[in-house]
């Protein structure tokens, strides 16, 4: 059984021998955090105190389990809101003492990567991993399974925090990427244009800040002009965001010569950019894979499922472990 | 019947055992180390020193708040995991009506307070000389000033002497309090100054007793305070 409380979504799932998915529940807090305008950390950790046994106790009658049935118990313990993670983990913890199962801590990151491997068994090794969502843009190197190592991330803002915030700028409303995405639908990229930054053309590194603030500067202006059209800058804006993103993903595929290209977070739920993505792997002959759309946000299946890697190593988790804001590790 | 009482309200850990009427082991920790790190390390120990295992508790009790937001979650989140998978009941107490047992038979207006922040305690105001504390008033937040009027208010009211403030709320304020309370102030020694799973345990057991026990799905902590976003929502600022 896996548990995420990591933001804003209490989640907990049954997955069998990191494959199965026996139940997959999600209670989503957007419509509450969305009155702020994003995710307020302490109003998720009153939802997620309220929600975790209902959604623990929905889990295990979906897969139709009594809680004895579980061989062990994993939760996201980094890295995430601080007190959101404590939740989840801290039920986590007596949950399993009292079962006397073993306990699992489980990497967000790598929870959502591993996605890719509930949904796919034909990938191949070595593989490069763009993790795209609210809180991170990071590129992987993965030479197998549960390898890691991080070859470049980025210096501001993750891909997803722009979304939000630009879409906030815009008047799109909260979360930012689907408002986007919907509103690039109605528009055309190319009627305004906006920068692609790069950086260092030879590393991974990526910025968004300054994106962000040539499109508020942009809105402005053409708000001056009286020439606005929402649906062209939002078309714009992803456009140029999801170029960077394939492009520097593309690149590390060549520079480590992998078989394999993944996606994983959030963000990886963008249709704009699984279709580049897909498109320019088969240029260059490589399978890209994502997960699908419900497995992209935050769930608990992908922690569930890449907890096993951990108990089949017998890497359990003590009675006093704790949770992390950060990274620690990847 | 075998209770199991759970305390992470406030900078103090604290697990205790007790069967019936009888205490068999408290664990107590004021120090810096995380409830996260220690809460279930002491569940643990307790447990196994007195040859016991989770199975046998036949209820648990925990601090339902006022005090630290993440500490109260700590604490509820592991009652639930406890409760869910044994099966077995939690009892719900007032942190402050925890403090206040500390000093059960005093014919004192007896005053826990707790560090609130932002320049409030989080204050209560009981008299003790029954079985079990008495509320006189709400448990609620406010500033020292506000605490020290009703004090004062209260103790004219109820004919009481003597005021005795405990709880890590009194610390910050100390040389306030005793400038303002003069010599009805009274402090309680050290061993009971502070949040005491013991007594948690023994409210808790009078309430199972009774069948008061939580819905385990809906229980959540008392905060007495909004969230700093929710209140300024609230005010129109977002
Ligand atoms: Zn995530």
């Amino acid at each position: 059984m896996g548990i995420e409380t990591s933001c804003d979504e209490t989640a907990a799932a049954v997955v069998k021998n990191g494959k199965e998915i026996l139940s997959n529940v999600i209670n989503s807090q957007i419509n509450i955090h969305s009155q702020f305008g994003g995710v307020v950390p302490e109003v998720a950790s009153r939802q997620h105190i309220e929600n975790i046994g209902p959604v623990v106790d929905a889990a295990f009658r979906e897969a139709g389990l009594a809680y004895s049935d579980i061989d062990a118990v994993a939760v996201t313990n980094r890295p995430g809101l601080i007190g959101a993670l404590l939740v989840g983990l801290s039920f986590a913890k007596s949950f399993a003492y009292a079962l006397q199962r073993p306990l699992l801590a489980v990497n967000h990151l790598e929870g959502h990567i591993y996605a890719n491997f509930l949904e796919h068994s034909d990938i191949e090794f070595p593989a490069v991993c763009l993790v795209v969502s609210g809180g991170h843009t990071s590129l992987l190197y993965m030479s197998s399974i549960g390898e890691y190592e991080l070859i470049g991330q980025t210096r501001d803002d993750a891909a997803g925090e722009a979304f939000d915030k630009v879409a906030r700028f815009l008047g799109l409303g909260y979360p930012g990427g689907p408002a986007i995405q919907k509103a690039a639908e109605k528009g055309k990229p190319g009627r305004v244009v906006l920068p692609r930054v790069y950086l260092d053309r030879n590393d991974f590194e990526f910025s968004f800040s300054g994106l962000k603030t040539a499109s508020m500067n942009q809105w402005n202006k053409l708000k001056r002009k009286g020439s606005a059209d929402v649906n062209d800058l939002a078309a714009e804006f992803q456009a140029a965001l999801v170029e960077v993103l394939v492009e520097k993903t593309m690149q590390a595929a060549a520079k480590y010569k992998v078989r394999s290209i993944l996606m994983a977070g959030g963000v990886a739920a963008n249709q704009e950019l699984r279709n580049l993505m897909k498109n320019r792997g088969q240029d260059i002959g490589l399978l890209v894979h994502y997960p699908s759309l419900s497995l992209c946000t935050d769930n608990a299946a992908m922690i569930a499922g890449n907890a096993y890697i951990s108990y089949i190593r017998g890497n359990f988790a003590p009675l006093n472990v704790n949770a992390y804001p950060g990274l620690l590790s990847l | 019947m075998l209770i199991l009482a759970i305390d992470s309200a406030t900078p103090v850990a604290g697990v205790a055992l007790l069967n019936e009427e009888k205490l068999i082991k408290e664990e107590f920790s004021n120090y810096k180390k995380t409830h996260s790190e220690t809460l279930m390390v002491m569940v643990d120990r307790v447990l196994r020193e007195c040859q016991c295992t989770i199975g046998q508790v036949d209820a648990f009790a925990v601090t339902i708040g006022p005090g630290s937001f993440t500490g109260l979650r700590i604490g509820l989140a592991a009652v639930k995991g406890l409760s869910m998978a044994t099966g077995k009941p939690v009892t719900g107490v007032s942190t402050l009506d925890t403090l206040a047992y500390n000093l059960w038979g005093s014919d004192a207006l007896v005053c826990p307070l707790l560090d609130a922040r932002k320049q409030e305690v989080y204050c209560g105001f009981y008299d003790v000389t029954d079985a079990v504390p008495y509320a006189l008033s709400e448990n609620l937040a406010c500033s020292p000033a506000e605490f020290t009027a009703k004090a004062r208010d209260m103790a004219r009211e109820k004919k009481k002497d003597c005021i005795i403030l405990l709880g890590d709320g009194y610390y910050p304020y100390a040389d306030f309090f005793q400038q303002q309370l003069g010599n009805s102030l009274q402090i309680p020694p050290p061993h009971l100054m502070l949040p005491r799973a013991a007594a948690l345990g023994s409210l808790g057991l009078k309430k199972a007793h009774k069948g008061e026990f939580e819905d385990i799905f809906k229980l959540r902590p008392v905060y007495i305070r909004l969230s700093e976003a929710e209140y300024r929502l609230g005010r129109g600022e977002l």
